[in-house]
């Protein structure tokens, strides 16, 4: 049996690299009962597609940034409630708070949870000194979903909607003068060219999830159901290890290229955690009681 | 008779037309409110996206009346050098063209009903439910199946098809 | 080698369907269906509608009818005679004459326009109809319209640097600044190709231009005003931050509505005109890039391009040997995918090679683009052939031997690259110092 795997960014990824591990680890330990072909870059199916396709079967297995799905269920963006787990740390509690109500609703989906890795945190970019959120009034800030349009607009900063293929040069012509993503978008898209300041606020630590077609699956054998599950779980643990490692070294990158690389003020600091308590009420009002029960969880470990 | 519905389908495929060209218009404009939203610090959540459906809808709304205007292409070396015997190869044009978009409005109607049934929800921050942009192109590829099995019929019965290469701009012989 | 059967049958499909002459974007789709049904399990007709649905509803590609719609518009205004009046006085005295219009224009609108279906559309709806006029040889406005419109994609702004400056995380300002001199240069090659064949060809005999004084050539200069100030306001939206590289193409829309309005040539008649128009030349565009996103979907499950790469990387060349064997594996897919397609199918095992074999990565990137303006215009598979047939009703065949000289120059241009490296990198890196804080 083939499974061919598409993926959303590009081979050089640790991600990708990650999952390319995975594959030849399901690939050995079933004896090439199972060979997993993985297709990087979005080669097969573009990112937005690759849940769909596998829900129906287009693609037997996939990976997938989760948190794309929140309009579909706020519960696919619990790893990405701004400024509720900061840390790699609280961001493994939150997740394991989280992953058996996300098992639930993928199953409901016709998906397999196989496994996950954490990005590296998210950080805020500018073009100047940023000490509190009363400095951020006016920025031209992307926003390029519902979640970051809200930060947006709780710290009085202008939204401006980019897609990623034109982030860097809406950052060169200042269409945009700041955004939040990880160190690692900002060392791909050498946003030194543009911005000054990266302040390493940690605001969330979203996943990409591997999951399975069911059907597919279900038709496995239960020895090659348990290698692709152990492959799973080892390639989480390599994930999450290897972005942390990464995040050291992309700030040092910022860095090196001129960046001001700097923890947020306390002011600050404060200033973002108010967010988070507002974002986090308002992601479990929209979870309803099943956000809830992981958010109340996820505090009491 | 036959004439009603030759005039039926015409006027169909046309008014099509006018609604891709005004989902066009439409692109335009919400690229300029995008603009502008920026430029007054006005938020428009989701323009992207509604651009990108706009531009669906009108590619697929304009298929079948681009059709019958000649403006889909096609390599004619082997039709031309058929001379007499022009007929089979239009048949065989036809018939390949019927299956094929008849395959593609199958499927872009059953794409239609799975967005309904599984509720995707477009990602960006428009959250808008994907059938509902998805439509007017299911209809659009439903409309080339349509205009292709009448160019088709039309061609068995009288040797001649509907397709009419528009010769007002830049003929060159 | 098992890839020989997938091939031998791509091919003789592809070109059954193309050459029995069923519409171009269904005969691709039959090809990538047969693909689909023979070399994997997977739900042909559901995987389609997934990639045909991304590519049609895709923001990025937005910016294509607005392109088109507004050279319908520029062409029912008198902006078309009135750049030839204004460029022909200088191009008239250049041996040649007046077909490096055809390339002028394309230049200048290369810095307008992304991709180089815009490109051709809109200078070719303008100078076509002038040259024609002036009895210049058929296959030579042709050819050097299919050619030089491919700098569309060069000359930044530019699709395919965007989709390789994503693929590989590269900077994609540093690449649109790498194009500019290339892209320049490849114009100057085809400004000598026109030069060279004009005094060597017998057939070669446009009417002449009348005379001009200086005076009278500065004078009549003022025709240029309106198009350069259209140039100038949609590039200007762009690099003053007011605009995206997508967004500018709806400047440069209202711009050209604005410029027939006050010339007086824009009536209703002309709006709706201009506007169905374009809507059928998108439509005509959209199906066959439905089409080609099937294929490309196929393809990658057949594993084929990747095979093909990871074959050429498992023969551990020299560099130059590497370019060289790129630069033919890049040519015959080119003959079969758009160039996008072919970039993001090959990059993830081409882009290894390339480091390891330590060539710059934004170098390649211009040699990359060079590759897939080829493809452009080889058939059987070529935007720039499909768009000229649709614009000018000449066989395909037809097309793609007028514009094979310009093939051949864009082959040379690789190898002026590879020997002139500089070209490509100088202007990057010292932007970059300056740059630095
Ligand atoms: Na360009
Ligand atoms: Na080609």
């Amino acid at each position: 049996e083939k499974w061919d795997m598409p993926m959303a960014y590009p081979a050089t990824n640790f991600h990708s690299e990650n999952a390319a591990e995975f594959a030849a680890c399901v690939n050995e330990g079933t004896g090439g009962e199972l060979e997993i072909v993985t297709h990087p870059n979005g080669a097969l199916f573009a990112g937005n597609d690759i849940k769909r396709a596998v829900q129906t079967g287009q693609a037997p297995i996939g990976e997938r940034l989760l948190s794309a799905h929140a309009n579909e269920n706020p519960l696919y963006g619990v790893d990405s409630i701004p400024f509720l787990a900061t840390s790699f740390a609280d961001s493994e509690k939150l997740w394991e708070a989280a992953k058996p109500k996300l098992e639930e609703v993928m199953d409901s989906q016709n998906l397999v949870y196989i496994y996950a890795a954490p990005w590296p945190p998210q950080g805020l970019y500018f073009k100047k000194p940023v000490e509190s959120v009363a400095d951020m009034q006016g920025i031209k800030f992307r926003a390029y979903n519902a979640a970051t349009a809200r930060i947006a607009e709780l710290a009085g900063m202008a939204p401006v909607q980019i897609e990623a293929a034109e982030l860097s040069q809406a950052l060169a012509t200042g269409v945009a003068e700041s955004f939040i993503s990880s160190g690692s978008t900002g060392v791909d898209s050498k946003v030194w060219e543009s911005l000054t300041h990266f302040y390493d606020v940690q605001a969330w630590l979203p996943r990409n999830a591997v999951f399975a077609n069911k059907d597919a699956f279900n038709a496995l054998s239960d020895e090659a159901k348990k290698v692709v599950m152990d492959c799973g779980a080892e390639a989480g643990k390599r994930g999450a290890a290897k972005s942390e490692e990464l995040t050291a070294g992309y700030l040092k990158t910022l860095a090196d290229n001129g960046m001001t690389v700097s923890e947020p003020s306390e002011q600050l600091k404060s200033d973002l955690s108010k967010f988070g308590e507002t974002m986090t009420q308002e992601w479990m009002d929209a979870a309803g009681p099943d956000g809830k029960e992981i958010v109340d969880s996820y505090k009491a470990m | 008779m036959t004439s009603t519905i030759r005039r039926v389908l015409d006027a169909i495929y046309d008014s099509a037309a006018v609604l891709a060209a005004i989902c066009l218009v439409l692109i335009l404009i919400v690229i300029v409110l995008q603009m502008a939203s920026r430029w007054t610090g006005i938020s428009f959540p989701g323009s992207t996206a509604y651009a990108g459906y706009l531009m669906a809808a009108s590619s697929f709304l304009a298929f079948a009346h681009a059709l019958n205007r000649g403006a889909h292409i096609r390599v004619s070396l082997l039709l031309t050098a058929l001379g007499g015997q022009r007929f089979w190869g239009e048949l065989w044009g036809l018939l390949i063209g019927t299956a094929a978009s008849t395959y593609l409005a199958w499927y872009a109607v059953k794409a239609v009903y799975w967005s309904y049934a599984f509720n995707d929800i477009s990602q960006g921050q428009d959250a808008t439910p994907i059938w509902i942009p998805q439509l007017p192109a299911a209809a659009g590829a439903v409309l080339l199946a349509v205009c292709f099995a009448d160019n088709l019929l039309t061609l068995v019965l009288t040797r001649r098809d509907n397709i009419r290469s528009s010769a007002i701009d830049q003929t060159a012989e | 080698m098992e890839q020989l059967l997938p091939i031998g049958i791509f091919l003789f499909v592809l070109f059954l369907l193309l050459g029995t002459g069923v519409w171009i974007g269904l005969a691709l789709l039959g090809v990538a269906w047969v693909g689909m049904e023979l070399f994997t399990l997977r739900p042909a007709g559901d995987a389609m509608m997934t990639v045909i649905w991304r590519s049609a509803s895709s923001w990025t590609l937005t910016a294509l009818p607005l392109f088109i719609w507004m050279g319908e518009i520029l062409y029912r205004t008198r902006l078309s005679e009135d750049m030839f009046k204004g460029l022909s006085p200088w191009m008239a005295r250049l041996p040649g004459g007046l077909l490096h219009t055809n390339v002028v224009g394309c230049t200048v609108f290369a810095a307008v326009s992304g991709s180089s279906a815009a490109t051709l559309t809109t200078v070719g709806k303008m100078s076509i109809p002038e040259l024609r006029k002036r009895n210049y040889p058929e296959n030579l406005v042709i050819g050097t319209l299919a050619g030089a419109a491919t700098l569309g994609l060069m000359i930044p702004p530019s699709l395919t640097l965007i989709v390789y400056g994503v693929t590989i995380n590269e900077s994609i300002t540093k690449l649109f600044i790498a194009g500019i001199v290339p892209g320049l240069v490849l114009a100057a090659m085809f400004m000598l190709y026109v030069v060279a064949i004009s005094r060597f060809s017998k057939d070669y005999k446009p009417d002449p231009e009348p005379e001009m004084t200086f005076a009278e050539r500065i004078s009549n200069s003022r025709f240029l005003i309106p198009v350069l100030l259209l140039i100038l306001v949609v590039i200007g939206s762009m690099y003053l931050g007011y605009a995206t590289a997508t967004e500018a193409a709806a400047i440069g829309v209202i711009g050209a509505l604005v410029l027939a309005a006050t010339q007086g040539s824009l009536t209703w008649a002309s709006f709706s005109e201009s506007l169905l128009g374009a809507t059928r030349t998108s439509a005509m565009i959209a199906l066959i890039l439905s089409g080609a996103a099937f294929l490309s979907l196929s393809m990658g499950f057949t594993g084929l391009p990747r095979g093909l790469a990871e074959w050429i990387g498992s023969m551990e060349l020299s560099r130059f040997e590497l370019l060289m064997m790129l630069l033919v594996f890049y040519v015959i897919i080119g003959c079969f995918l758009d160039g996008i397609s072919s970039v993001v199918l090959t990059i993830a095992v081409v882009e290894p090679m390339i480091r390891q074999a330590g060539i710059d990565i934004i170098w390649f990137g211009i040699f990359i683009v060079v590759v897939v303006e080829m493809a452009q215009i080889t058939p059987p598979i070529g935007f720039n052939l499909f768009v000229l047939q649709g614009m000018t009703h000449h066989e395909m065949n037809y097309i793609a031997r007028a514009a094979f000289p310009m093939f051949l120059i864009m082959v040379v241009m690789v190898f002026v690259l590879i020997a002139f490296p500089d070209l490509a990198t100088w202007l990057p890196e010292n932007m970059r110092q300056t740059a630095a804080h």
